[in-house]
């Protein structure tokens, strides 16, 4: 059974039903960029406890399912500008990047381009190098190819070294620049829009398997936690070498938030095997009745 | 804010603060190298020396990156040198992480108001790990009183590691908490099905009221088909009435040995006069009590590794 790492996915908003079907399609590790809500917040509270959520209810629920989980901590460019909050917010980040399993500052970059969040995002490059963790750069679905450049050169003016960084949600326009100045390049496969799995195919078999990472960026909205383990079958069917899926559905998920020294193969590999008995309280995910699921290691390898 | 405890609090506020740091830090010389040794305390001189909150914070956070989470080792001689500068100090069951983000709590700056507003800010931010630091470290950490609301707020988390840092081996609970407070403690205890034994004085804490909450518990179990701790009977023991009685007789008709072995500890510590009657028909069990075979200690350990 192939092992799968969904790099980005806003597991906040997603059941246990999806839990398991990951963990059944293979998925062995999941990281959760902090973004926004679908809507703005309003308090710098809200954000203290989201970015609590994500390194403590989170991880350890997905545990339960025997995903580990690792997040990105950051001030999303939506919600940066909304300036006197962001401000706050930025006192707040770093009470949360030196934790464990903060693998990233993300995701960062532009939404509308606008003067606050060109602000916020160099902010939060300086933040990255002065901590030693790579960026996640959220690039803008609206006037995309001009605000990926722009997130790029902006990096680069920051003394970010590319190999450091994922620029994110890419497509056919953006990825040849993206490579060509030695990012990390991330699709998000959404079903319906962005990068369908068929697309993404394509653009493996044009450019190689090289700094290409896939991932489901699963959220609150129309969007399927399987994207990546569905879209490496596709791979396999029209073609692409193993060695090549493996790469852009796990390996260079691997190398590039590795660098952060907060996330290693033997995470999962060596951890213990899922036991829900053991970790469960009142107000569980484990409600009455239920049969709390014991596994072995072998399980793990077979499941 | 302190109702029980003159005595306890009093062995408490004698926690030799000055030497306890030092302490900590044979235990790490013990398990962690050099290098994480020095980034330790070249931390601690930097936040002392800048009152950085962030630098505090960040060391904090980051000591994950150079310290295990493999448990401490302690010797016997370690093991009653801890209870000695700390009464029910139990560094046995910590780990090398935490260790080291005590020894950086310590030294931070114990003016009320400048302490608080940094650990305030740690608790609500904390991480699982990090929780299990602080809330172990209550019964260590200056101004204590204060910090009742915070405990009695963390036994409501639903993360087993966590809870167990408040609640098990460590002395805080049964010195600080008010009696409902220390039995919703208990009561969730036995829920999350936690090794009771490590729940540090909690012969002195029975109360009729937790002994009422675990009969009913048991009751509620039993509609349910399903089995109940053994160790429960441990609370109603000195309470025993005919209600608890009729509890206890099932208990002893049950086809579980474990289940009877805590039933009839409970017997052979009450008073309660047809306790002995009952009692006097399991002479394997008297004989395993009075051995010392049979301990709330043995039961709850055999338990938590055959029935969980």
């Amino acid at each position: 059974m192939s092992m799968y790492i969904d790099p980005h996915i806003h597991l906040v908003s997603r059941t246990t039903d999806d839990y398991e079907a990951m963990q059944k399609a293979g998925i062995v590790a999941t990281i959760e960029p902090a973004f926004w809500l679908g809507q703005p917040r309003t308090e710098v509270g809200s954000f203290k406890d989201y970015f609590s959520t994500l390194v403590g209810w989170e991880r350890f629920r997905a545990s339960q399912f025997g995903i580990v989980h690792y997040c990105t901590m950051g001030l999303n460019s939506k919600e940066a500008n909304n300036i006197p909050l962001a401000e706050q917010v930025m006192e707040l980040l770093p009470l949360y990047v030196g934790k464990e399993g903060v693998v990233a500052i993300g995701e960062i970059g532009y939404d509308d381009q606008t003067e606050a969040e060109d602000r916020f995002y160099r902010e939060q490059l300086e933040l990255a190098k002065e901590v030693d963790l790579p960026v996640l750069i959220h690039t803008p679905h609206r006037d995309k190819k001009k605000g990926t450049y722009r997130s790029m050169d902006v990096a680069e003016e920051h003394g970010m070294d590319p190999g450091w960084v994922i620029v994110d949600h890419n497509n056919e326009e953006t990825v040849k620049e993206v490579l060509d100045r030695g990012y990390w390049a991330g699709f998000t496969i959404y079903p319906h829009t962005k990068m369908g799995s068929e697309r993404m195919v394509e653009i493996v078999k044009q450019y190689g398997p090289e700094r290409i990472i896939v991932n489901s960026a699963a959220d609150w909205g129309i969007s399927d936690p399987l994207a990546v383990p569905k879209t490496a079958d596709l791979m396999r069917k029209m073609g692409i070498p193993e060695e090549h899926v493996q790469m852009v559905t796990y390996k260079n998920a691997l190398a590039a938030f590795s660098l952060s020294g907060q996330m290693d193969e033997k995470d999962w590999l060596n951890a213990p095997p899922i036991d829900q008995t053991k970790k469960m309280g009142g107000n569980s995910v484990l409600r009455g009745g239920q049969v709390p699921r014991v596994e072995g290691p072998s399980d793990r390898v077979e499941n | 804010m302190s109702l029980f405890t003159g005595v306890e609090q009093a062995q408490l506020t004698m926690t030799q603060t000055e030497n306890f740091p030092a302490f900590l830090m044979t235990l790490l010389q013990q398990q962690a190298d050099e290098k994480s040794i020095a980034w330790l305390n070249q931390k601690v001189e930097k936040f002392k020396e800048s009152g950085s909150k962030t630098g505090f914070f960040l060391a904090f956070s980051q000591a994950s990156r150079h310290f295990s989470k493999d448990l401490l080792q302690i010797s016997e001689q370690k093991a009653q040198e801890a209870e000695k500068l700390s009464k029910g100090f139990e560094p046995s069951f910590w780990n090398v992480l935490q260790t080291a983000r005590t020894y950086l709590l310590l030294h931070y700056p114990q003016q009320k108001q400048v302490w608080f507003d940094a650990i305030n800010q740690l608790f609500e931010t904390a991480d699982m790990h990090e929780h299990q630091a602080l809330f172990a470290a209550l019964p260590i950490m200056p101004f204590q009183d204060d910090l009742l609301p915070r405990a009695i707020d963390g036994c409501r988390t639903n993360v087993a590691l966590i809870f167990d840092a408040i609640a098990l081996n460590n002395p805080y609970p049964s010195t600080y908490f008010p009696e409902a407070n220390w039995n919703q403690m208990v009561l969730k205890a036995v829920f999350m099905q936690r090794p009771l034994y490590r729940i540090q004085n909690q012969d002195s804490r029975r109360n009729p009221a937790l002994a009422e909450i675990a009969s009913d518990f048991a009751h509620e179990r039993w509609a349910a088909g399903r089995n109940v701790m053994p160790e429960l009977w441990r609370l109603v023991s000195p309470f025993l009435n005919d209600e608890f009685f009729k509890d206890l007789k099932k208990v002893m008709s049950s086809e579980d040995e474990l289940e009877k072995k805590g039933g009839a500890l409970a017997l052979y510590q009450s008073d309660f006069p047809p306790a002995k009657g009952l009692l006097a028909d399991f002479p394997n069990l008297i004989h395993g009590i009075e051995s010392k075979s049979i301990t709330w200690e043995s039961i709850g350990q055999e338990y938590q590794q055959t029935r969980l």
